[in-house]
């Protein structure tokens, strides 16, 4: 048996479902703020459930620690990229608060890529040892950014080597681990979850410890999960997550793999899409405390409560991804508000169960030059395996994990014909 | 006028208009303007009248792959290069920094390298617009020769190109845009101050900071309705009964109304998300979205024969269409102005 957790601001879901994926138990506790570990433990003691193999847990303590300011490591950012990409630096454009928390000393040193193996300076190494020696003592974290490093990640691995020659065991965040191309929100996105690692490892801490004899993950904001491992050294993946598993389980209790759905909140209803079975992802990505991390997140409309019926009539409509409608599921602690939509059985804890019967997912992209189209087919299969192992490092099942999205786009205003590949991978959760 | 840290976010929103849907995304560059005002102080925006004859005008811009500043945002030594290669073919010091294309990036960039080189800003540009093509330029139609033109990356490589015409130069700089991973820096057409006043586009950054925080009536207000083969908006409220398709390429071209142009490029059309206000560009047109379509005339020459040859209707693959007439009954857009009228 597995069971869902979904933590949220005033209440804590928790859902019991047999290996076939039928809803045995709900149930709902309030939540005590800022003691996520206790709240999960209270809602499986409620749930009275025994022989757990599984849960899977919605968080929301990432983003609440960045909004408050807390918990916060002072992270050194480093960015490898010399004169090619000086005209934004490290940390410009942070809440100035945010930055005072988060920032220890950033530096742009030599080194970095391109979109070919030609386009690479050499990493300056020495300047990588001064920033890191001049840092310690004041630096609690580390994040390393390296252009184009999400089509090689050598530089950065080669500059967290340095840094631990000088500082020992220090938690190293690199950009390369998060994927997409985009410079600044993936060094934003680096900054913070290098600045989140202590939170994390707490938390992962506690969860991990909860059930013995159980796998444990934790939601994220594509609407798959991770392990513990995973989230603490990533942990702003779990961005979004929460609308994300809310999305994710009203498609499981209606059977819908395409639907709009409205999440009924205590002060507003969410609405968001699901689309092939998974929450189609904002555009432009996630912004946590006014900083663009690029973190992909669901694409939510929200309507404030009490409900305008026109209003909420107009949200859906502008979710609608085409002339065909797709159904309304509504869903969430104040469902019974709202007339419209599917009301599924236990869509109040549709949170929770989206969070049990999540695979573990993995992302991957890459812009390659291609000789020809004939050549897109094997460059795509090595980027899908990329995705796969992403997949299986989140604490996939290697033997299960399947691509479920693959799609290429053609770049504009290059004379070569160089594609952007990009790759989601899921499977169930390993139980190792 | 100046523009400084308070005018910007207006200008780069102005920019972001007059990219009718291209011209690359104002996000970065409008940060990368945002540091150097803060880094290095207001810019002086200069009027044509105003400039020295002899004075050296250096128009400049960046071409490539918006997928590429993503991930390189650029460098705060390009313009440096450029002017440096510019003074020394030209043997005098340049004086104006000027915007080859007012629209999308390239108006911010141009703001972040005055700033840097502590130049002023000539109110105009080269294309009134966002162009696909860098000899698609009030320059080229009035004769200004291209070269010699320089093009440079953040690291200081640097290319001159010499005795080409503006075709020849669209091809080279293509070509040399591989070698430099996709992404170059350049000036070209570089003009004295006498020559600004009738071979450029005049009032460009006025018009933007301008546009930035008023545009004329739409041509329709309602949302889209198809996104996936053609275009279509739907008119909602006073528009309701309506529909009008786009047409669209890396800018939006053409806006049709039972097969009559609403708007035709060289027109600046221009997509503007009612519920959050941004501007909407080609690639983000999705099902839903709620939009507001405006038209804005773009610089008189480029509605010449002349200038239609250059970049009318055909240039972008559309045949038998045509601008409708600038200034129908109650429209309220002024030729090279775009104010309300």
């Amino acid at each position: 048996m597995k069971a869902g957790v979904d933590v949220g601001p005033t209440n804590t879901d928790a859902a019991l479902l047999d290996d076939d994926g039928r809803v045995l138990a709900t149930v709902k506790v309030p939540s005590r703020p800022d003691m996520p570990v206790a709240n999960v433990r209270s809602a499986l003691e409620k749930l009275k459930a025994t022989d757990l193999t599984q849960v899977a847990v919605g968080l929301r303590g990432s983003a609440t620690s960045v909004t408050r300011r807390r918990e916060l490591r002072r992270v050194a950012v480093l960015r490898i990229s010399g004169d090619s990409a000086r005209a934004v630096r490290p940390l410009f454009g942070w809440p100035a608060d945010l930055r005072d928390a988060v920032n220890a000393g950033a530096v742009i040193v030599d080194g970095g890529g391109g979109l070919e193996r030609d386009d690479w300076t050499p990493l300056d190494r020495a300047a990588v040892s001064r920033f890191a020696a001049a840092m310690a003592g004041t630096a609690e974290a580390y994040a390393v950014v390296g252009l184009f490093s999400p089509l090689d990640a050598e530089q950065e691995q080669e500059a967290a080597e340095l840094i631990r020659a000088e500082v020992g065991d220090m938690p190293i965040a690199l950009s390369a681990d998060l994927g997409s191309l985009g410079l600044l929100e993936r060094e934003n996105a680096t900054i913070l979850d290098a600045a989140l690692s202590g939170f994390a490892q707490t938390v992962a801490d506690g969860l991990g410890t909860l059930c013995p004899g159980a796998a444990v993950f934790v939601t994220r904001g594509d609407g798959t999960l991770m392990s513990l491992e995973h989230m603490s050294r990533h942990p702003g993946l779990s961005l979004g997550s929460g609308p994300a598993s809310v999305l994710r389980g009203a498609g499981a209790l209606t059977g819908l793999e395409d639907a709009v759905v409205a999440d009924v909140g205590a002060r507003r209803v969410r609405v968001g899409v699901l689309s092939g079975g998974f929450p189609e992802e904002a555009v432009g990505g996630a912004r946590i405390g006014g900083v663009p991390v690029g973190f992909r997140i669901p694409g939510l409309i929200k309507v404030d409560r009490p409900v305008d019926d026109a209003e909420l009539a107009e949200a859906v409509d502008r979710l609608q991804p085409g002339a065909d409608r797709l159904p309304l599921v509504t869903v969430g602690g104040g469902a019974q508000a709202v007339q419209q939509g599917i009301h599924p059985e236990h869509g109040l804890a549709a949170g929770a169960i989206g969070a049990a019967v999540s695979p573990v997912g993995g992302f991957y992209e890459r812009i390659v030059r291609l000789p020809d189209r004939a050549a897109v087919a094997a460059a795509m299969d090595a980027v899908m395996e990329e995705a796969r192992a992403v997949a299986v490092l989140a604490g996939a099942d290697p033997r299960q994990t399947v691509i479920i999205h693959a799609d290429e786009t053609q770049l504009d205003y290059l004379p070569g014909p160089f594609v952007k590949l990009r790759a989601r991978a899921a499977g169930p959760p390993s139980r190792w | 006028m100046d523009i400084d840290t308070d005018t910007l976010p207006a200008f780069a929103r102005g920019c972001a208009v007059l990219g009718s849907g291209g011209g690359g995304t104002v996000a970065i560059a409008s940060v990368a303007a945002m540091q150097a005002l803060e880094d290095h102080g207001p810019v002086r925006v200069v009027q044509a009248g105003d400039l020295d004859p002899d004075l050296l005008v250096m128009p400049a811009g960046t071409a490539g792959s918006s997928a590429v500043m993503l991930e390189r945002v650029t460098g705060t030594e390009e313009p440096v290069h450029l002017r440096d290669k510019v003074e020394q073919l030209y043997g005098t010091r340049v004086g104006a920094l000027m915007a080859s294309e007012i629209g999308g990036a390239n108006g911010c960039m141009a703001v972040a390298w005055a700033a840097r080189l502590g130049l002023p800003l000539v109110d105009a540009d080269g294309m009134s617009r966002a162009f696909p093509g860098m000899n698609q330029t009030v320059m080229q139609l009035r004769g200004i020769t291209p070269t010699p033109a320089v093009v440079c990356d953040e690291r200081g490589r640097v290319l001159v190109i010499e005795h080409v015409t503006g075709s020849w130069l669209e091809r080279l700089v293509r070509s040399s845009l591989e070698a430099f991973g996709g992404q170059v820096a350049s000036t070209e057409y570089v003009l004295r101050g006498r020559q600004v006043a009738t071979a450029t586009a005049l009032g460009s950054v006025s018009r933007a900071v301008h546009l930035g925080t008023e545009l004329p009536a739409p041509l329709i207000t309602g949302k889209i309705a198809e996104a996936v083969d053609g275009i279509l908006v739907e008119g909602l409220g006073a528009d309701q009964g309506r529909l009008v398709r786009l047409e669209a390429g890396s800018e939006f071209v053409a806006v049709l109304e039972d097969g009559r142009p609403l708007a035709c490029v060289p027109d600046v059309i221009a997509l503007i998300d009612t519920r959050t206000g941004e501007v909407v560009q080609v690639e983000q047109v999705r099902y839903g979205l709620r939009v507001s379509v405006v038209r804005l005339l773009c610089d008189p020459i480029w509605y010449t024969p002349e200038g239609l040859r250059l970049a009318g209707p055909e240039a972008f693959g559309l045949t038998g269409l045509h601008s409708p007439p600038p200034s129908p009954p109650g429209f309220p857009c002024r030729a090279g102005t775009g104010e309300a009228s």
